[in-house]
């Protein structure tokens, strides 16, 4: 387990998704009220930016082609992606996001 | 297309027979015309047409703002008797004489980064059987660099020129060829790189009359290989024959773009490429183009693409594509194939008492000799075996002589 900083809470907006860099990776940081997740930043259907689309609940939306992704579980809810994207847990220490980018929960 | 005939006419007289006759020039949706000025090419984005199936993120940003000026690379050249190959300055060289004109921005970056172009040039007349080989050796990926080869195959000539690439590189290239009157040249590109070199190249060869063009290209290495290659004709009885075999292994990026763009009448172009995958995140791309235009009557052509997945987790993308401008042609076609081992065939040679992994490479080895012979040089047809050989023995078993 090694939880590193990836991004101050009041940054990741409440609804949506951030895109951030870590250790070459990059991911989309979703808040769904007191909750983060992390999930690959790239569908895994048309390598497109995950950050970039809709957040619903526990789901993002890739914007091009209408994929949807459980945050949770990083997998498809419905065509035309078919293959999971990885997911990582998350802590909120105070007012920072920690990320676990060793588990990866593909 | 010239309007140059119309000795007597205003520009205003010329411009409206040019359009009553459709001369003006027909634009390929998946070729646009090209430019030399960086500024027409921007940086993409991945959702291109163009563009969508590369995997940007590795290019090492060839196609952003990378310099390309690296010099980790050693080039041998050995030319057969009576072929001439020099090395000279971009200023002092022929460059351009093929028409092409750089159609995407890494070649329009690997053309102003160039400094020199290796000239290889095969004398009107000579039949020459012994192969001119280039190999390019990389030393390092760190240092992006770019390169310009022109081959030129003078008329009535007949010749070979191998292309060797390996080592690791990060490599952006340009490859003119022209074959004048009645020239015949076979073109090989072997890329054999080590598994984390990054080659972007863009070919075009420019075909004489009653010339016949074969280009085989040889893909095996390399982390992301993208090749695009295309001809065009100058004359009447040009033919043009594009083969390609590929193996891709675990996360390797394997793409060729073919087109093959008819601009004069009863001209010929066949296409065949052959692949096989293995390993997770093995990708292999090949789009096919074919353009007719309104002048290239009586055209006959044909491209093919067949992929044979050894394994799960590789995919195949496979985009025949065909634009037709005129309605008198001799035959236009293409087809595309993907899919595993057919059970059937492993079922009879199984049912003949042959081992099912020996089943399984002799299924292989027969989806690739039917391409393997028809190259014609023999030392790259036995290399050729034999690295599939080599390739197989990771996945499906290696035969134990």
């Amino acid at each position: 387990m090694s939880f590193v900083e990836a991004a101050k809470l009041a940054d990741v907006p409440d609804g949506g998704a951030l895109a951030v860099e870590i250790d070459g990776q990059e991911v989309a940081l979703v808040r769904a009220g007191d909750d983060v997740y992390a999930i690959r930043d790239e569908c895994s259907h048309a390598s497109i930016p995950l950050s970039e689309g809709d957040v619903e609940g526990c789901e993002i939306e890739c914007w091009l082609h209408g994929s949807r992704f459980d945050l949770r579980t990083g997998k498809p809810l419905n065509m035309p992606a078919t293959e999971p994207v990885p997911t990582y847990p998350t802590q909120i220490t105070g007012d920072v996001v920690m990320i676990d980018l060793s588990a990866d929960r593909s | 297309m010239t309007t140059s005939s119309f000795v007597d006419g205003s520009e205003a007289i010329q411009d409206s027979m040019a359009q009553v006759l459709e001369l003006s020039p027909v634009e390929s949706h998946l070729h646009p015309e090209g430019s030399f000025d960086l500024a027409d090419h921007e940086v993409p984005t991945g959702r291109e047409e163009i563009w969508r199936f590369t995997p940007l993120k590795r290019l090492r940003q060839l196609h952003q703002e990378t310099p390309l000026d690296g010099t980790d690379f050693a080039i041998k050249v050995d030319a057969a008797p009576g072929v001439t190959a020099v090395s000279v300055p971009v200023a002092d060289s022929a460059r351009g004489v093929s028409g092409y004109i750089p159609v995407d921005r890494v070649s329009a970056r690997a053309w102003a980064a160039a400094q020199s172009v290796l000239e290889i040039t095969i004398p009107a007349e000579a039949e020459i059987a012994e192969p001119t080989t280039v190999v390019l050796t990389g030393a390092g990926i760190e240092n992006a660099a770019a390169g310009h080869l022109l081959v030129r195959a003078g008329r009535f000539s007949k010749s070979v020129v191998i292309v060797d690439y390996n080592g690791s590189a990060t490599w952006a290239e340009n490859i003119e060829v022209v074959l004048e009157d009645g020239a015949e040249l076979t073109f090989v590109t072997v890329q054999d790189w080590n598994d984390d070199s990054v080659h972007v190249v863009t070919q075009h060869a420019r075909v004489g009359r009653d010339a016949t063009f074969k280009h085989v290209a040889v893909s095996l290495g390399g982390d992301v290989v993208r090749a695009s290659t295309s001809a065009d004709y100058i004359g009447t009885g040009g033919s043009v024959e594009m083969l390609g075999v590929y193996f891709a292994d675990a996360g390797q990026h394997i793409e060729h773009r073919l087109f093959a763009d008819h601009t004069a009448p009863k001209t010929k172009s066949d296409v065949l490429y052959k692949g096989a995958l293995q390993g997770e995140g093995a990708h292999t791309v090949w789009i096919g183009n074919v353009l007719i235009r309104k002048e290239a009557q009586g055209i006959d052509t044909f491209e093919q693409n067949d992929n044979l997945v050894l394994t799960d987790g590789a995919m195949a993308d496979s985009v025949p594509n065909l634009e037709i401008e005129t309605g008198d042609i001799e035959g236009a076609g293409h087809a595309s194939t993907t899919g595993r081992f057919d059970d059937q065939h492993l079922f009879y040679l199984q049912s003949r008492g042959i081992p099912a992994e020996e089943a399984r490479r002799l299924v292989v080895h027969g989806f690739f000799n039917d391409i393997i012979r028809r190259i014609g040089v023999p030392s790259l047809q036995e290399r050729l075996t034999a690295s599939i050989e080599d390739e197989l023995a990771e996945h499906v078993g290696r035969l134990e002589l």
